[in-house]
């Protein structure tokens, strides 16, 4: 109804384009930043320390706990955006703002503010993941492969696409006799008085039976987990996008 | 158009306010915490700061002693399982270079004893310019941390020629200001570009949202998928394969670079405590608290199995050191420095060698009332505990730590 009323308003289909335009540039800069503040928020809370400091991001847990937090967002905007205007461009979308609004925070508030240095703290590299995901779902047009290809990429390619940003930061250093990663040092030199070292969520050592393989481990491990963390988003993205739906009938 | 602007601007301001909520917390509350916890947790004495004025670039060494309390209270997780020695300074204007505890460093987590002594010596390098308040801190497991007394530093000089280097293990020096940053912002600028890229590829459809969705709503979502045309599915293949090519490339790459690392390290590490030889004993028999005078006074008995008269010079409690200036004179080393120099009175005088007497301890002082120690009467224990500082007729100094019950006078 309110189509047909809109569509009558407009006379021309020159005007009409403008019109179309208009929407885009309005709701895609909005819909941008409504990514980057829920993206934020929900990532902070379930990921945050993992992804502020550099002596976080160890081979168990980070690349466990982040793809499952990470797949949310994309999988429900996701469904909206497929769903409703066939745009393969939700995962990537999420994920770019949630990397820039990274970048803007650990810059303003990490670094300049509370005076850490940048290498100490910058995000992530997750961007690439939503891309696999996007390209999955226009290809396969079916979120069952999406979940099942998709998913799985995101938690096994997570710690392979970080290593490059990350391995520099594992060379080992030594100081007074104690042997520590590049990472640890700087978590010992620069002072966190609320974060001490036994804070850290990261793997301890333990008695393992498969031995130098805790990082493939980890990833396939995460990335079983993940299909069906997919699933059940694209699932809440599905029930959410029913219930808008009905209210516009209604 | 003028209401695209101000809507993105005002979901802007939202957003950056959310993010400016997230920033790392500072710890920084000596009178914060409840007067039980700082009197029963650790006792912290002789804290010295090497010096207080200071230059970027400059070392200043954090001393002291401290001595967790045999009247840790039963509620709150023990320093006994888990701590870390800390400081208490905003964020990183100090690096910490060193840091040691009866001369074991203590770079990873450990654990203390209580009632035994430890000696610490943490050292820092100034890196940022300002007036600061520092702070030993032991940070407690399942607790918080456990501040102690501060000390007033001003670090002046030039920020922008502070150095922070170290060398690798491979035999590179590196700058630990910069040092990978170029290299992650490299790899993250190459994602957003490729990713900006892809979101670029249907940008340029522009108008996509009115259009695209008519469109679906008219086929339906059998018939939807008619909107994706082959230059899409060609963009698509195109981009998967240049993603899982770049994951792939420079994870080879980085491991052709990069050969030798190694994961995250931690574990705990163990700390003997100093041995003393005490020749004293002391029994806390009556302990009460006269809130008009604030006047703490405390009945002990105390044997002297020494060969020297042994005198109490001071009693410290949560922080706060109360002097008796016949055996002790001690100025203040700022204007925040919680001594009160000439605040305990002692009835009984000098106990002899051998010698088992009553005596009787007063500390009266404001810095009961100014520090928010008084709010110790609205607790549901009512155990006290702080040092004693006895000192011989040479001078030495015994601490010995005395608690137990205390009763409030209200009149
Ligand atoms: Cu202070």
């Amino acid at each position: 109804m309110s189509q047909e009323l809109a569509a009558s308003a407009v006379h021309s289909t020159a005007e009409q384009h403008r019109v179309h335009v208009q929407v885009d540039l309005l709701a895609i800069p909005l819909v941008v930043l409504l990514f980057a503040a829920v993206f934020s928020f929900q990532f902070a809370l379930l990921v945050g320390d993992w992804d502020y400091w550099i002596d976080w991001r160890d081979r168990r847990w980070w690349p466990l706990v982040t793809p499952l937090a990470l797949t949310i967002l994309p999988a429900v905007f996701g469904y909206f955006l497929w769903e409703r205007l066939r745009l393969p461009l939700g995962a990537t979308l999420t994920i770019i703002a949630l990397t820039a609004a990274a970048w803007i925070s650990r810059y303003l508030n990490f670094h300049l503010f509370a005076n850490f240095p940048m290498n100490m703290v910058w995000p992530s590299a997750y961007i690439g993941l939503g891309l696999i995901v996007d390209c999955i779902l226009l290809l396969t047009g079916s979120f069952f492969w999406t979940g099942l290809f998709g998913g799985f990429a995101f938690g096994v390619l997570l710690y392979p696409m970080n290593w490059p940003l990350l391995a520099p930061f594992q060379v080992p250093v030594e100081m007074h006799g104690t042997m520590l990663t590049v990472s640890d040092l700087m978590g010992f030199e620069y002072i966190r008085t609320a974060i001490p070292e036994y804070v850290r969520i990261i793997e301890q050592s333990t008695l393992r039976t498969f031995g130098e393989a805790v990082t493939p481990l980890t990833a396939v491990f995460a990335g079983f987990l993940n299909i069906m963390n997919f699933w059940f988003w694209t699932w809440i993205g599905y029930l959410g996008s029913k219930a808008l739906w009905l209210r516009k009938i209604v | 158009m003028k209401r695209l602007i101000s809507l993105t601007c005002s979901a802007l301001v939202a957003m950056l306010s959310l993010v400016a909520a997230m920033e790392p917390a500072q710890a920084h509350g000596e009178r914060a915490q409840m007067p039980q916890l700082r009197m029963r947790s650790v006792h912290w004495f002789d804290i010295n700061v090497s010096t207080v004025n200071m230059q970027i670039n400059d070392l200043i060494k954090v001393t002291g002693s401290f001595m967790p309390s045999n009247y840790w209270p039963e509620h709150v997780q023990s320093i006994e399982k888990t701590a870390f020695l800390n400081i208490g300074v905003p964020g990183p204007s100090f690096v910490r270079l060193d840091s040691r505890v009866n001369g074991v460093p203590m770079i990873r987590s450990t654990a203390f004893k209580k009632g035994e002594l430890y000696n610490f010596e943490i050292t820092l390098k100034a890196r940022k310019t300002g007036r600061y308040h520092v702070h030993p801190v032991i940070n407690v497991e399942g607790t918080g941390p456990i501040i102690g007394p501060g000390l007033w530093v001003e670090v002046g000089g030039d920020e922008a020629a502070f150095e922070n280097s170290a060398t690798t293990l491979l035999g590179k020096t590196i700058n630990l200001e910069s040092y990978g940053l170029a290299n992650a912002a490299f790899w993250s600028g190459l994602w957003f570009v490729i990713g900006l890229a892809w979101f670029a590829y249907w940008l340029l459809k522009c108008p996509i949202v009115v259009p695209r969705f008519k469109r679906v709503n008219e086929l339906g979502p059998a018939e939807a998928d008619k909107i994706i045309t082959p230059n899409d599915r060609r963009a698509g293949l195109v981009f998967l394969v240049l993603a899982l090519s770049v994951v792939a490339g420079s994870y080879m790459y980085t491991q052709e670079k990069w050969p030798i690392t190694t994961p995250l390290q931690t574990g705990k590490i163990e700390v003997p405590p100093i041995d003393v030889d005490l020749p004293l004993q002391v029994r806390l028999q009556d302990a009460r608290y006269r809130i008009p005078g604030r006047s703490f006074r405390m009945e002990l008995e105390v044997t002297n199995s020494g060969d020297s008269p042994v005198m109490v010079g001071e009693f410290a409690a949560g922080n706060l050191r109360f002097i008796n200036s016949d055996v002790l004179k001690v100025t203040p080393k700022d204007e925040d420095d919680l001594v009160a120099t000439d605040a305990l009175r002692v009835e009984g005088g000098p106990i002899a060698p051998g010698e088992t007497r009553t005596i009787v301890v007063y500390a009266d002082d404001a810095l009961w009332e100014t520090q928010r120690m008084t709010t110790m009467i609205a607790s549901p224990d009512a155990l006290v505990a702080g040092m004693l500082f006895f000192f011989d007729a040479n001078g030495e100094r015994f601490p010995v730590e005395v608690g137990g019950m205390m009763i409030p006078e209200f009149v």
